[in-house]
Order: C-alpha cells, then sequence, then structure tokens
C-alpha cells in the first residue's frame, strides 16, 4: 500500500514540472503587458527599464523559468506586481475561503446527489427515478451564473432572506458566514449534486442485479440493511472515487461563483490577477491549483484501493 | 388453469415444506406469460428431495418463490399454496418472512464466485446471518462463525475469519455460503445447483458436506439440479420438471428403475453409463417449447414418441401408477405401447 502510494507520487512529480513549464509559458503569451501597468500614467522609458531589470524580464525565458522555479521550490512565489504582497500569502489569505465554499458545495453534492441516486435505483422506473433524473438534468444544463443571478434575485432581493454578496469570515461571526456562504454553495454544489445522483444511480442499478445483493437477502437481512450495507457500501467504491477528481473542478467552478457572488476566494483572485497581467500572481494560483488537482488525483487512486479490498492486498 | 384433479396431496404434518397448485408468471407490458404450472411436491424432516429438469424448466424459479425471493415485479406467484412447517407463507407479511429466511429456510446458489459480497470479510458475512436472527453479541456471532467454518471443513478457519471472498477459491467461498446457510440449523435447506460451477473433483467434495451436515442438523433439503448423477447420490425423492410442470414424481430407485413419464426415460437415455457400451448417448428430438407458445394439451407431446391424439386434448393430471409414484402421462404405463412406438 505505502508503495502504491509512493510510486503515485513519484509519477505526480514529472507532470507537476510540465505543469509548471506549461504554466510559465502560457502565461508569457497572454496579451499586455505588466511593467506598463506598473509604471503608471507617464511611462518613463527609463522607468520601464529599470522595472523590467528589477523583475528580470530581460532575461531569456528559460533563465526566467528556473530562477522562478527555484524560488518556488523554497516555497517563495514572488511578490504580486501590483500590490506587493508575497504571493504565498495572497494563496494563504484566499484558498481557505474557496476551500470552504468547495466543501460546502461537496456536502450539499453528497447528502443530496447520493440518497437521490439511491432512491432513483430502488425505485427505478418509479414517479421518483424520473422525477430526481429530470431534476438532474435541470441541475446539469443550468449555467452557474444564470442559477446565481436567478436566486440572488429571487432570495435576496424578493424575498431578502440571505445577503446577495459579500463575505464574512468564519472567525468574525459563523452564522453570517454561512448565510454569506449557503446560496453560492448551493449554485456550485447543484451541478455536482446532479453528477453525483446519475453515478450513484447507475451504480446502484448495477450492485443490485448482483448475486451477493440476493444472498444478503437470502440470509434474511430487512431492505434498508441489504441496499444501505451490502449494495451502496459496492456502489460507492466508483462514486466516491468520481466524487474526489469532482472536488477539483468544483475549485475551477468557483471562479464564476465567486464573481458573481463576490466572495474574495482563490478564483477572485485569479480572475483579478489575470486582469492586471500580474503574472508572479497568475503563475502562483495556476501552479497550486495544478498540484490540488494533481493531490486529489492521487487521494482519488489511494481511495479506491482503499475502498476496494480486492486491490487492497497486491 | 385449475390446479388438475388429484395433484394436490393432502398435507401431512410431518411435511417440513408442501407445495400445492404452485404457478409463477412473468408480467410483460401486454401480457403475461405463465412460467411454472401447477407444481406440488412436499418433503419432510431429513429427506433429500432433488427438483430435476433441464435449464429454463421453472426449478429455480419455484426454489426463489419458497424462499420469496422472486424478482417482483416482473415475477409473481400467480396461484397456489406454500406450506411452510404447516402454514402459508404467501400470507406472511414481507418482515415476517424475511424472519424465516436464513433461519428457519436457507439457500445455497450456483454461483459461489458472486454469492458473497467482496467488500466484507468472511467472518462478517457469517456472523451477520446468525446476529440477524438470534440474539447473540457480535463475540458470540463471531464464534458462531468460526464454529461452522470448521465443520465445513475450511483450512486455517482463524485466519479465513478476517479474510475477503476474493482470497478465496470457487470451492472454498461455496463452503462459505454452505456454512452461512447452516448457521442457523435451518428446517429446510434449498441448493440451487450448488455444485455446477465447481471443478468435477470439487463437486463430490461438496456434496458429501452439504449431505453430512443436513444429517446431523435434520434439515429437510431440496436439491435443485439437472445432473442426474447428483440425483442418484442424494436424492430421496425426486420430482421430474418439464416445461413448467411437475412430470414424474417418485423416490430416488423408482425415477431410474422404472421411469414412467417419457420425458424421464429421454433423461435416462442421455446419462451416460459406466457399464454402457459404445453406442452414441439417445437424445431427446426437438427441443422445449417456448413459454408463449406451450401446447395447449401435455407439453411434451410435440416430441415425444408415444403421442396419441388425446395428448393434445388437455394437461394430463399426476397420475398414480404405483405406491408413491406417480407421472403425468395419459399413456402410462408405457410398457404397454413400446412395441408401437418402435
Amino acid at each position: 500500500m505505502l508503495s502504491f502510494i509512493g510510486r503515485r507520487i513519484l509519477i505526480a512529480i514529472p507532470t507537476i514540472i510540465l505543469v509548471s513549464i506549461f504554466v510559465f509559458t502560457l502565461q508569457k503569451l497572454l496579451p499586455g503587458d505588466p511593467i506598463l501597468v506598473l509604471a503608471g500614467e507617464e511611462r518613463d522609458p527609463a522607468v520601464i527599464e529599470l522595472l523590467r531589470e528589477k523583475y528580470r524580464l530581460n532575461d531569456p525565458l528559460p533563465l526566467q523559468y528556473l530562477a522562478w522555479a527555484g524560488q518556488a521550490l523554497q516555497g517563495n512565489l514572488g511578490m504580486s506586481l501590483r500590490t506587493g504582497v508575497p504571493v504565498l500569502q495572497l494563496i494563504k489569505d484566499k484558498l481557505p475561503v474557496t476551500l470552504q465554499l468547495a466543501a460546502m458545495a461537496m456536502s450539499f453534492a453528497l447528502l443530496i446527489g447520493i440518497p437521490a441516486g439511491v432512491m432513483a435505483a430502488v425505485r427505478k422506473g418509479s414517479a421518483w427515478d424520473y422525477g430526481a433524473t429530470a431534476l438532474a438534468l435541470w441541475g446539469l444544463s443550468i449555467p452557474n451564473f444564470f442559477l446565481g443571478i436567478l436566486l440572488i434575485f429571487l432570495i435576496s432581493v424578493q424575498l431578502n432572506w440571505l445577503p446577495a454578496s459579500g463575505y464574512v469570515p468564519p472567525s468574525e461571526s459563523l452564522s453570517q458566514n454561512l448565510k454569506t456562504m449557503i446560496m453560492p454553495a448551493f449554485v456550485l454544489g447543484n451541478a455536482l449534486a446532479a453528477s453525483m445522483m446519475r453515478h450513484t444511480r447507475s451504480a446502484m442499478l448495477g450492485v443490485l442485479k448482483q448475486d451477493y445483493v440476493r444472498t444478503a437477502r437470502a440470509k434474511g437481512l430487512l431492505e434498508p440493511r441489504v441496499i444501505l450495507k451490502h449494495a451502496l457500501r459496492n456502489a460507492l467504491i466508483p462514486v466516491v472515487t468520481i466524487g474526489t477528481l469532482l472536488f477539483g473542478e468544483l475549485l475551477a467552478g468557483a471562479v464564476l461563483t465567486e464573481q458573481i457572488f463576490t466572495i474574495p476566494g482563490f478564483g477572485k483572485l485569479i480572475v483579478d490577477a489575470v486582469f492586471n497581467r500580474d503574472y508572479a500572481v497568475v503563475q502562483g494560483v495556476v501552479l497550486c491549483t495544478a498540484i490540488g488537482y494533481i493531490g486529489l488525483n492521487l487521494l482519488a487512486d489511494v481511495l479506491y484501493v482503499v475502498l476496494n479490498p480486492r486491490l487492497r492486498a497486491r | 388453469m385449475s390446479p388438475a384433479p388429484g395433484s394436490p396431496q393432502p398435507a401431512e404434518p410431518s411435511h417440513v415444506l408442501s407445495v400445492k397448485g404452485l404457478s409463477i408468471a412473468v408480467h410483460g407490458r401486454e401480457r403475461s406469460t405463465t412460467l411454472v404450472e401447477d407444481v406440488s411436491f412436499s418433503l419432510a424432516a431429513g429427506r433429500t428431495l432433488c427438483l430435476v429438469g433441464e435449464s429454463g424448466c421453472g426449478k429455480s424459479l419455484t426454489s426463489l418463490a419458497i424462499m420469496g425471493l422472486l424478482a417482483s415485479p416482473p415475477l409473481a406467484i400467480t396461484q397456489g399454496e406454500i406450506l411452510f412447517e404447516g402454514r402459508d407463507v404467501r400470507g406472511l407479511d414481507p418482515r415476517e418472512r424475511a424472519d424465516l429466511r436464513g433461519d428457519r429456510m436457507t439457500m445455497i446458489f450456483q454461483e459461489p464466485m458472486t454469492s458473497l459480497n467482496p467488500a466484507f470479510t468472511i467472518g462478517d458475512q457469517i456472523a451477520e446471518v446468525v446476529t440477524r436472527h438470534r440474539d447473540v453479541t457480535p463475540e458470540q456471532a463471531s464464534g458462531v462463525a468460526l464454529e461452522m467454518l470448521k465443520k465445513v471443513r475450511i483450512p486455517a478457519p482463524e485466519k479465513r475469519l478476517g479474510e475477503f471472498p476474493h482470497q478465496l477459491s470457487g470451492g472454498m467461498r461455496q463452503r462459505i455460503m454452505i456454512a452461512m446457510a447452516l448457521a442457523n440449523a435451518p428446517r429446510l435447506l434449498i441448493a440451487d445447483e450448488p455444485t455446477t460451477a465447481l471443478d468435477v473433483t470439487i463437486q463430490a467434495q461438496i456434496l458429501s458436506l452439504v449431505r453430512q451436515l443436513q444429517r446431523e442438523t435434520g434439515s429437510a433439503m431440496l436439491l435443485i439440479t439437472h445432473d442426474l448423477g447428483v440425483v442418484a447420490e442424494v436424492a430421496d425423492d425426486v420430482a421430474v420438471m418439464y416445461a413448467g410442470r411437475v412430470v414424474e414424481r417418485a423416490p430416488v430407485d423408482k425415477i431410474f428403475d422404472d421411469p414412467q413419464h417419457p420425458y424421464t426415460i429421454g433423461l435416462m437415455g442421455s446419462l451416460p453409463s459406466l457399464t454402457g457400451r459404445d453406442e452414441r448417448l439417445a437424445t431427446i428430438p426437438g427441443s422445449v417449447p417456448a413459454p408463449e407458445r406451450m401446447p395447449k394439451g401435455c407439453r411434451f407431446a410435440p416430441r415425444c414418441p408415444f403421442r396419441i391424439e388425446a395428448c393434445d386434448a388437455a394437461p394430463p393430471p399426476l397420475i398414480e401408477v404405483a405406491a408413491g409414484h406417480e407421472a403425468a402421462c395419459i399413456r402410462a404405463p408405457l410398457e404397454l405401447h413400446v412395441t408401437e412406438a418402435a
């Protein structure tokens, strides 16, 4: 098991290096020049040249990359070109906000998606099944931004139940924090819940046909136990793996949701950085996201083995 | 569709199981098709009844119906009674039915490779059936599990308790299924082709193990098989099924020595014999009619060398041809007609 994890980590390293090169070159291709942003209104050529020297922007690209990567390995992702705040600090500030949002969205997806999927499979062909499937289709089809705006209009503007935007850190007031986060979490988790429901449904339908489910019934076990223990335990193996991978997509999906609800998270950080041509921040954030993604992939692999006794022994 | 006259037997109190006029149908979108029709047999404590027939003749459906495990819908019992220890289990609510399963009546399936849950340990799966039906602590239950593993002669039973099904061979898994089925000392054990999926060498071991444990517990056994070798080995009584109906019912020696239904005779003809000569195995011409295209009269008639016009008129009832020996053939005893058929 440990050697399996070790092997997976070794495979992840070249991937991270490739990603970092990709990120580094890609954002060099972005139109616009950060120095022009920094130099201010007057754009004195001497100042521009000085700034270029300072940020080593006159070096050849490979050298620029090595300098950046070397520092990054030491935990120094550079400073924001715009605010002068260390990139690592920005990430440390913003990441927890997005993680909370993603975790809430994920819990929401699991709490809705898995029970709905189980019910749809057990009552296959019933009104419940069709209802859940139709709702899932709706959940997958409706764009985040539209649902977000719709909810803001209904719940915040019309009914005045929840604040339309803004963010309160949980350290300040947990209840206020939840009030501001619950709507974005719903919007973000909506499509995921739909996807979890469909995966759970199809996995359960497959498992319910298995001989061991019949054995469980032949043992005299009552239906809730047959379904929740014997069937669901096996159906969850693929669902958990997929859920872990989808968590990564949540982080990406957060970009839009955070914009709509003006939540100062990771997604907003990256969008602002791109608009401001804040190279260092973009690099740092994308690198961080990529590592997170690779980490989640690793976790999905490990979970798959942990949950599946047939693979565990090897 | 009404049960043929004389078909149901009077229920004797000693019978663990009495099936009377059982019919099972599959309900499709447009119509229902009867798959099992008017099946009756009974089984006393400690006895073994073999339900014999080729695949698709309804023997597995009959056993699942007794267990209350028919996939319903689309399958459903349309007629008949299943008397278990004197009461009709069809009248029980699902909870009472489940209370019987795994405790008073248990079942072993054909496919040991897929019948155990891959996600749980052997010990957990055996102990579960004990805790479900008995008031025991988890420790006591796993004590029973260990004891059962010893009884089914699994090597290193302590170690096996913590292992998963994929770590065991097919024969070992079938032993686990047997351990699970006998853990609560059932009154009725249903074994649906328990050795079909196993290697020939393992088959005999499993069969003798089941037989021995059945004797120890005094359970009645309903053994579903298409293997006449198995029948000869373990059966006390035999019921032969063809196309959803019982065509002959007799003690095992009568079935082999003096089969009365042309289908049973055909089955015997396709049994390879050690003493037999170098002749080709006999086969029954034709094939089983599809359930939705069953003949109105005797279902075997289209393949039968003894067929006469009257055979097509109505389904033949089981006729007692000798004491305790019944055949659903209007031409029985067939000895009278052998010359004309040949």
